[in-house]
């Protein structure tokens, strides 16, 4: 399901215009967005939380060459399935 | 920071930003999440321009080893729904970090960074690269021995100079070190000598209130004790040295119990070292010091001040204070007729008398 399908199902669901329903993703998005960069996770019960994990510097090395690698530390955006979604797989 | 925001939360500001009513915002996000989630199930791939692609993972049947018991088993497959988040925002994200960049790590480097996993232990991802980083290094160390003997010569000569030198320092600055001491030892050791030698006085004082306590009372304790006692004060003053006020030991009681036991009434002793219970332990030991029949070397002509009492002040702090010693609390205390000076109140206004020797 691409990002057209999901944008139109949205729309449908909340009877709203494609148009306005495309700015409210937007908008949600931004908020998401400023919540992430403040540090707080977005938790919604049902599907899980989105939260930005920082993940330490590390060494990597190129298996192939035996290059050694510095990779930085990083600021990544993670999902974790709430246990209900994941109930659901079964 | 670390707080969870729910979807009521989210609605809330969704509202704020969008012009949306709070009830439309609300079911518009948990519709936002319940197609993702649902879709995800159903269609196995969700992909949101912004946000980022959720997936369903298929994990295949695994093996794996309890580590308590060390028996093997097998994972069961199953799926699993596996994140990414959209280019650009994983990049705004990782703003706060965007200036790193993975750095290409040479051979003294790795042998820093090898270091300093010892010492500080990283994450447990880090160790694996980290040991053969160690393991080269070790190689190449080898590879340099074998290459070029007569630098490595040179390198350990410097070595073992620097070190005579930094040795040849240390014991030229203990020598130093010494020398100021022993110069200034009489200085100092005289200093440390009579601040010891004070409280050894101080506290063979008590002993000594004591013993004379002892052998007012009827009940006669042994000789020993008594023989003990005397000694300890002839001692004392001679040790004593010249800087000391001459007026000082008249008016301790350290000779003066040793002398007067006899004269004093049997039933004085309780008066006279105060049975005392307090709250403060400081209060307890300082009134022990000394005793009531200290009062008899000056007499009180006058009053020098008056003092109001602060929180947690004693008589001995006053006389501290005002006489410079903590030893003629008693005059204090018999000037203003106190009945129990190991009761006293913040707030007591205390009257000071100007001592005159007798």
């Amino acid at each position: 399901m691409n990002n057209k399908q999901f944008l139109s199902e949205l729309s449908d669901k909340c009877q709203m215009g494609a148009d306005q329903s495309a700015r409210q993703v937007e908008v949600l998005l931004g908020v998401m967005e400023k919540i992430w960069q403040d540090g707080d996770s977005v938790s919604l019960s049902g599907f899980g939380v989105l939260e930005v994990k920082k993940k330490n510097e590390r060494i990597s090395v190129n298996p192939t060459t035996g290059v050694r690698m510095l990779v930085p530390p990083k600021l990544v955006l993670t999902y974790k399935p709430s246990s209900l979604l994941k109930e659901k797989l079964k | 920071m670390d707080n969870k925001i729910n979807l009521s939360q989210l609605a809330e500001r969704l509202s704020q930003e969008g012009g949306m009513s709070k009830a439309a915002a609300e079911q518009f996000v948990k519709n936002f999440f319940d197609i993702i989630s649902q879709r995800v199930l159903s269609e196995g791939l969700v992909k949101v321009k912004g946000l980022g692609t959720f997936k369903l993972l298929q994990m295949e049947d695994r093996e794996s080893v309890n580590v308590n018991t060390g028996e093997r088993f097998t994972i069961d497959g199953h799926q699993k729904i596996s994140f990414v988040p959209d280019a650009d925002l994983k990049e705004r994200i990782n703003k706060p970090f965007a200036a790193f960049e993975t750095v290409v790590i040479t051979e003294e480097q790795a042998a820093q960074l090898a270091g300093m996993d010892t010492e500080t232990e990283n994450a447990p991802a880090q160790e694996p690269a980290a040991k053969p980083a160690k393991a080269e290094k070790a190689k190449a160390a080898a590879k340099e021995e074998t290459q070029e003997p007569q630098v490595k010569d040179v390198t350990q000569k410097k070595g073992t100079r620097c070190l005579l030198k930094i040795i040849l320092w240390i014991v030229i600055t203990i020598l130093v070190i010494g020398l100021g001491l022993f110069m200034l030892w009489p200085v100092i050791g005289n200093n440390v000598l009579e601040v010891l030698e004070r409280d050894y006085l101080d506290r063979n004082k008590t002993e000594m209130v004591a013993d004379s306590v002892k052998t007012a009372a009827p009940v006669q304790e042994v000789a020993p004790v008594k023989e003990a006692a005397p000694e300890k004060p002839a001692a004392q003053p001679a040790a004593k040295p010249a800087q000391q006020p001459a007026a000082k030991p008249a008016e301790t009681p350290a000779v003066k119990p040793a002398a007067k036991p006899a004269d004093q009434p049997a039933a004085q002793p309780a008066q006279k070292y105060p049975t005392i219970q307090l709250n403060s332990k400081d209060q307890a030991k300082d009134l022990s010091e000394f005793t009531m029949d200290d009062v008899n070397n000056f007499s009180m002509e006058g009053v020098l001040a008056t003092h109001t009492l602060a929180k947690g002040e004693t008589i001995t702090r006053v006389a501290l204070k005002y006489y410079g010693s903590k030893k003629l609390w008693p005059y204090i205390v018999k000037y203003n007729n106190i009945k129990d000076p190991t009761k006293l109140h913040e707030g007591t206004v205390i009257k000071v008398p100007v001592l005159k020797a007798k």
